[in-house]
């Protein structure tokens, strides 16, 4: 417990840490956020006025403090769109007696919207979008690997080993292209690109920017499976399984795959936390507004507020889906750790 | 490391002879390339570009990989941009296995252990952080600059910090901050144009796993009798990790690093592709990709030119990779 504790609390620097570079870099970036807003025609006295209302004026470490002070505090009950000032940016997410509890990240100098509304409107995108992704990328994955170690060294394992690194090498935007192409323009299946605006559209648009994310990580998941694989094949309970006449099938199953779980379970559990930042390529390919074209589009506008709370969000879930699976592997098995590097979708 | 054994089991290694194979061929490419295409790569050829309808001609004797929308050699344009592109992930990479190694080799030493940090350094550092804080910049690289040359003059006990933890979140924060989003920011805090300050990007943001390898390397090596031995025999810290623990992590460095060159192909495109990377006209590969998709159509090899260069880019640098871990550190392939 006492060790649970500790990661909490390095989860909590590492994810304080992340905002602060995040603001730091708001903060030093070239470029006037108030000219921005105001646009190019703006006379000067009119962006002097803005900067003051984005609280821009003030000294980058008052605006620090002030962010944080602002992340969680108590506030009227019902936040009113033209009320108070103070909680303009504010969403009340727990009533408590005649005041409230509110959570701010500001508001959007762009979108002149709470920042917490915008996110809560794209992250169930970008949640289908990471789940439906996973999904193809785990079934894919999972047979390939299989497949590959049941064959060992025959050509087809040889095939599927060379195709996963083909695929680790394609970046996504060849992927979206590729299947754009056939399933959109060739075939005519599949909308190109888009959203959508009843649930049958969204899960048609769904369909291409998951098979992309699927279809790059699978090769990373192929090769997992494969070397874990063959080295479970080779244990004594498999010789045994056999020795007592289960089937081939059964033996893959229930005596490998199985074992091979663990080490799967976590990859998952990973890339889980690095898609629910948003794919930002592929969802700007297939213009599916989720959170990381959301935070592209706020980094190219100088959208300060916005980009902080991408990154808040996304910080928050890879530290998250990193300690779950810290804590389920330890459970599971004390001995090995998975390294992962940044990987760019 | 890579001693006639080594050679020998890369040799047998079907993907590391054909990663080398592609590696070469590209390079090459990339070399002679702008020389043997008859145009430049920013010229628009309209006698000879220009088909009917006035759509660019496709491959054929004038432009062998067709020309583009402002009828330009594609096949000149793809070799300036593999120029560009190769060079900007080796020194991306350079500069990234050089942060990478030094923050890793000094974190996986240090590990466990508090460091006495210089009351210069510590005080130029904090107050750089402060000034910073307040908005002001010049004062802020003033102060750390001063710490720090300071505390190099004079090397005085201070503060004791646990660098290593120090270090590793930082490592991880960055990890946990969206990294397009970072190369992005830091690209436009550099004015994001020229390829220098693109390598420069690329190499700040992509040295965290190296370090992570490198530091669980380290720890393994720092326990090892002849280190002992070096520092019994009075060598310094400083010594000891360049010429013992250097020289014995470097396997696993250019295994990472190789493929960490195709990472920073992708990195590179993407970028182009998302519209951030090296401004235009200069080619580049993404930015082929981004310019021709719309008529691909049309127009497909505008579309296939630089996709198949970029996928087989990474691909061989990918296999190479593979090649040298097999021929390297055969106990991990």
């Amino acid at each position: 417990m006492n060790r649970f504790a500790r990661r909490l609390a390095w989860s909590a620097v590492v994810v304080w840490a992340a905002v602060s570079v995040a603001f730091a870099l708001n903060t030093l970036l070239p470029g006037d956020p108030a000219r921005m807003v105001s646009g190019p025609q703006a006379r000067p006295a009119d962006v002097a006025r803005i900067r003051e209302q984005l609280g821009l004026d003030r000294a980058p470490l008052v605006q620090y403090a002030r962010f944080w002070r602002r992340l969680v505090h108590l506030g009227p009950r019902v936040v009113e769109r033209d009320g108070a000032p103070e909680h303009a940016g504010c969403v009340a997410v727990l009533p408590l007696g005649p005041s409230a509890v509110h959570v701010s990240l500001g508001k959007s100098f762009q979108m002149r919207q709470p920042v917490v509304e915008i996110i809560a409107v794209r992250l169930p995108r970008t949640l289908a979008l990471a789940v439906a992704g996973l999904l193809v990328q785990l079934s894919l994955g999972v047979a390939a690997g299989t497949f590959a170690a049941v064959r060992r060294g025959a050509w087809i394992d040889r095939a599927l080993v060379g195709t996963s690194l083909l695929g680790v090498s394609a970046p996504t935007f060849l992927i979206a292209l590729l299947l754009q192409y056939v399933f959109s323009r060739q075939l005519r299946w599949l909308p190109l690109d888009g959203f959508g605006s009843t649930l049958a559209d969204h899960a048609r648009c769904l369909v291409l920017p998951a098979l992309t994310l699927g279809i790059y990580g699978a090769a990373f998941y192929t090769r997992l499976v494969r070397d874990e694989m063959l080295v479970l094949l080779r244990q004594d309970w498999v010789r045994t399984a056999y020795a007592k006449g289960l089937p081939r099938w059964q033996v893959v199953v229930r005596h490998g795959l199985r074992n091979a779980a663990v080490p799967v379970v976590t990859a998952l559990g990973l890339d889980f936390g690095s898609l629910m930042g948003g794919a930002i390529v592929t969802e700007t390919v297939f213009r599916w507004p989720g959170l990381g074209e959301l935070s592209v589009r706020a980094m190219l506008d100088r959208d300060g507020p916005v980009v902080c709370g991408c990154v808040v969000v996304t910080a928050v879930a890879i530290v998250a889906t990193n300690l779950a699976v810290d804590l389920v592997y330890a459970r599971l098995d004390p001995r090995v750790t998975v390294p992962r590097a940044p990987r760019t979708r | 490391m890579l001693d006639s054994r080594a050679f020998g089991r890369f040799a047998r290694s079907p993907s590391g002879v054909a990663g080398a194979a592609i590696v070469a061929a590209l390079i090459t490419f990339a070399l002679l390339g702008p020389a043997l295409a008859g145009h430049g790569p920013l010229d628009s050829d309209f006698a000879r570009g220009m088909g009917p309808g006035g759509m660019p001609v496709g491959p054929g004797a004038a432009f062998p990989l067709g020309a583009d929308r402002l009828f330009r050699d594609v096949f000149a344009r793809l070799a300036t941009a593999g120029r560009l592109s190769l060079l900007i992930a080796t020194a991306a990479t350079l500069i990234a296995a050089a942060l990478g190694a030094f923050v890793g080799i000094v974190s996986g030493w240090y590990e466990g252990a508090r460091v006495p940090v210089p009351w210069p350094a510590a005080i130029g550092v904090a107050t750089g952080l402060g000034a910073l804080g307040l908005g002001q910049r010049g004062v802020a690289a003033i102060a750390a600059g001063a710490g720090l040359a300071a505390a190099i003059w004079r090397r005085s006990p201070g503060p004791r910090v646990d660098l290593d933890a120090l270090l590793m979140r930082l490592v991880d924060a960055m990890l946990a901050f969206p990294f397009l989003l970072l190369v992005m920011a830091v690209g436009a805090a550099l004015d994001r144009t020229s390829a220098l300050t693109m390598l420069v990007t690329l190499g700040a943001t992509g040295w965290l796993g190296i370090a992570r390898l490198l530091r669980a390397k380290t720890m393994q090596v720092r326990a090892l009798d002849y280190v002992e031995a070096s520092r019994a025999l009075g060598q310094s810290t400083g010594q000891i990790m360049l010429r013992h623990v250097l020289p014995n992590v470097a396997g696993p460095l250019i295994v990472t690093a190789t493929v960490q060159v195709a990472q920073m192909i992708v990195a590179d495109s993407v970028l182009s592709y998302l519209g951030v990377g090296i401004s235009p006209p200069t080619p580049t590969w993404g930015r082929m990709l981004l310019e021709g998709q719309d008529y691909y159509l049309a127009a497909p090899w505008l579309v296939a030119a630089p996709g198949l260069a970029i996928l087989l880019a990474v691909w061989g640098f990918n296999m190479l990779g593979e090649g040298l871990r097999d021929a390297i550190d055969p106990r991990e392939a």
